[in-house]
């Protein structure tokens, strides 16, 4: 083929490409607000506010960002909003080892920025983040452990390596806590006993459950 | 050099090195800050918007002076206007500037950062296009002056040639691309979605177009290889890279909220990314042992070099986890860090290098120059910088394993499972410090001191065919 050949083969096979994208393109902007609920004022606040606070710069949203710090696309649904919430104002309070440092968000910018995750958090992402497919950690089985997962205990607390970091590990709870009331209260209203928790009461739990999660906790020595 | 004006490459190249010095010395704070958060007064987002918007710049600067260069080279005439191009200049550093303060200041005091008729004034807070919408409109301001008086000088000399024209359109398709980020979207998806049409569309197609044409005039300079011959491959690579590149923007439409028949396209078309650029370095290499006349070793050495890594980083390092099925698990983690790292480093770092290493020689007419800094600064990067990718690479398997496989917490896997590989990345980042700064007393001493003899000389002639 002679270069003119080669160079018009160049021009109009990329043109020919684009018009398909630019096709895919229009196609799927249709389609994209039946993949995600409706954006309400307060979510697109919130949105403005991730942008001022250039969130990104240490955090990935969707998987894309800087990877320095957890993706936040599902971080509504794996942990409590009063968290999350004390945690935007001033992570230190309620974590002393966060990395994060005090942006100065007040309590309604991280209502608002809240409200944009929990957004993000219900797109119809194909699937991801997975599930991790390898999670059979070895617990004990005991009617206590079923609570503990059953009520999300560990999208914050680690046992044994296995667990979140955003409250105390409890791998030897019982040694530092060995009163069985303290626990009792702490669960139905953690700030009744430690008054900056940042941890939620769960008075929904029955009084059966409260029973055999806090046995269950008295065997982490 | 054969035209004056051609001497203006030189100020974009000079600004060009600083920046990339500045971006290094930034990355390694950022790596010490995964060991130690707190470690300097500016919080890591601030350094990380530094270290990748350096990056931008400066790569976008040392293209703006190569085209200065090759264009009046090309055309057989003076640029159109040599003012204009002073102008240009000078008003994008005085716009890097501010912008790169606004940075610091937001680092100091967040809420600086104020919405101002509808826009942020510091900093847009979305990776990589982070600087503000006044600073966008400099930008493209700065971009058209500078692509008229290109098109103006191959205008006017009614000479075009197939380097030029592909340049041209290379970075005429990187101005319009440019554009899709500079509008504000209320669903995040739709931004991500326009996002990375800027971004892959930069460095997936419009770059590896300048690139491919930047190719063939570095080895039509260095190498008495036929013009035809090389304008012909040139075609075909920069047409291959459109043909995969344009639709493969897919894979990064797996997992943002788009629907589900970009797997498909993505998977496909990306996956087959890496043939233009396996072709570009069958090309180098074709080249260089066809035509033995060589004049200047150093410069093909990095052109050479640019083409092996282009593949390496941006072509296998990619395609490894650009299938949906393995980027389930590894997308969002380390592995995309490894993979960028290495892409930048061989498509762009390299190539701007080369061309540096090409055309200053012509810009301060000594062609026979000494090049032994040159190719120890070049050793001492890569071998820093393939450890910098180890490290990162292992970094995300541990990562994609123990987070996304067995469930454990980010954090966790962070600061105690990665940590090892976090301490050889900064170490190996001091290395590639040490690389760079050979190269920046190279750049300023080049063409000033005696060039070796013999062997050692930096132009060859070879009569024997390989």
């Amino acid at each position: 083929m002679s270069n003119r050949g080669v160079r018009n083969l160049f021009i109009f096979g990329s043109l020919f490409f684009f018009v398909i994208f630019i096709g895919l393109t229009v196609d799927t902007m249709k389609k994209l607000d039946k993949r995600a609920p409706e954006i309400t004022e307060e979510v697109d606040q919130g949105k403005k506010l991730w942008h001022k606070y250039d969130c990104i710069g240490c955090h990935t949203i969707l998987g894309n960002g800087s990877y320095f710090a957890p993706d936040l696309t599902k971080i509504t649904v794996n942990k409590p909003e009063g968290y999350l919430e004390k945690f935007l104002v001033n992570p230190r309070k309620v974590k002393p080892s966060a990395a994060m440092p005090v942006l100065g968000i007040s309590p309604e910018e991280a209502k608002k920025i809240i409200a944009f995750l929990k957004w993000i958090s219900k797109v119809d992402t194909n699937g991801w983040p997975p599930k991790p497919v390898l999670a059979t950690y070895r617990m004990p089985r005991s009617p206590g452990v079923t609570v503990f997962q059953k009520y999300g205990c560990t999208a914050c607390h680690m046992i044994n390596g296995v667990g979140g970091t955003s409250g105390p590990d409890l791998t030897h709870v019982a040694s530092r806590k060995p009163d069985r009331q303290w626990h009792i209260k702490h669960i139905r209203d953690p700030q009744s006993v430690v008054p900056d928790s940042a941890m939620p009461g769960f008075p929904q739990m029955s009084e059966q459950e409260l029973n055999q999660l806090v046995d269950y906790l008295l065997t982490l020595k | 050099m054969k035209y004056k004006s051609q001497k203006i490459a030189e100020y974009f190249y000079t600004f060009a090195v600083l920046l990339f010095l500045v971006q290094v010395v930034v990355g390694i704070i950022a790596a010490l800050q995964f060991i130690w958060p707190d470690f300097f007064p500016l919080k890591f987002n601030i350094i990380r918007d530094l270290h990748i918007n350096a990056l931008v710049v400066w790569l976008l600067m040392g293209l703006m002076g190569a085209t200065y260069f090759v264009v009046p080279e090309e055309a057989q005439s003076e640029l159109w206007s040599l003012p204009l191009a002073y102008f240009q200049f000078w008003a994008t550093v005085v716009t890097v500037t501010l912008v790169v303060l606004g940075y610091i200041w937001m680092g100091f005091n967040p809420h600086a950062n104020k919405f101002v008729f509808g826009t942020l004034l510091l900093n847009e807070g979305r990776e990589y296009i982070e600087a503000p919408r006044w600073a966008d409109i400099l930008i493209v301001v700065s971009v058209l002056l500078f692509l008229l008086n290109n098109f103006m000088t191959m205008y006017k000399s009614k000479r075009w040639t197939g380097i030029q024209g592909t340049l041209l359109g290379g970075l005429t398709f990187l101005a319009l691309m440019y554009l899709p980020g500079m509008f504000y979207t209320k669903s995040m998806v739709k931004d991500q979605f326009w996002w990375w049409w800027v971004v892959h569309l930069w460095v997936e197609g419009a770059w590896e177009v300048i690139a491919g044409a930047l190719l063939a005039f570095m080895l039509l300079k260095v190498t008495n290889a036929p013009r035809h011959v090389l304008e012909r491959w040139m075609y075909i690579e920069v047409a291959l890279v459109l043909f995969t590149g344009i639709l493969g923007t897919g894979h990064h439409y797996y997992w943002i909220g788009t629907p589900k028949y970009w797997l498909w396209i993505g998977g496909i078309f990306s996956s087959l990314e890496p043939v233009p650029l396996l072709v570009m370095v069958w090309d180098a290499f074709r080249t260089t042992r066809v035509h033995r006349v060589v004049t200047n070793r150093l410069g093909l050495f990095y052109a050479v070099a640019h083409a092996v890594f282009n593949f390496v980083g941006a072509g296998l390092w990619g395609v490894i986890h650009t299938v949906p099925m393995a980027n389930k698990w590894t997308h969002g983690t380390q592995i995309t860090t490894a993979h960028g790292h290495l892409a930048f480093y061989g498509a762009y770092v390299l190539l701007v290098i080369s061309m540096i290493y090409i055309t200053l020689p012509l810009i301060r007419e000594r062609t026979d120059f000494r090049t032994s800094r040159g190719y120890t600064s070049f050793w001492v990067m890569t071998i820093s910088m393939i450890f910098i990718v180890l490290s990162l690479t292992g970094a995300g398997m541990v990562q994609t394993y123990m987070e996304r496989l067995v469930g454990l917490d980010y954090v966790t896997v962070k600061a105690n499972y990665n940590l090892v590989f976090w301490i050889v990345r900064a170490i190996s980042g001091v290395g590639f410090l040490v690389g760079v700064l050979i190269f920046v007393v190279d750049y300023f001493k080049l063409g000033h001191e005696p060039a070796e003899v013999g062997a050692k000389s930096n132009v060859s002639v070879t009569t024997h065919a390989a």
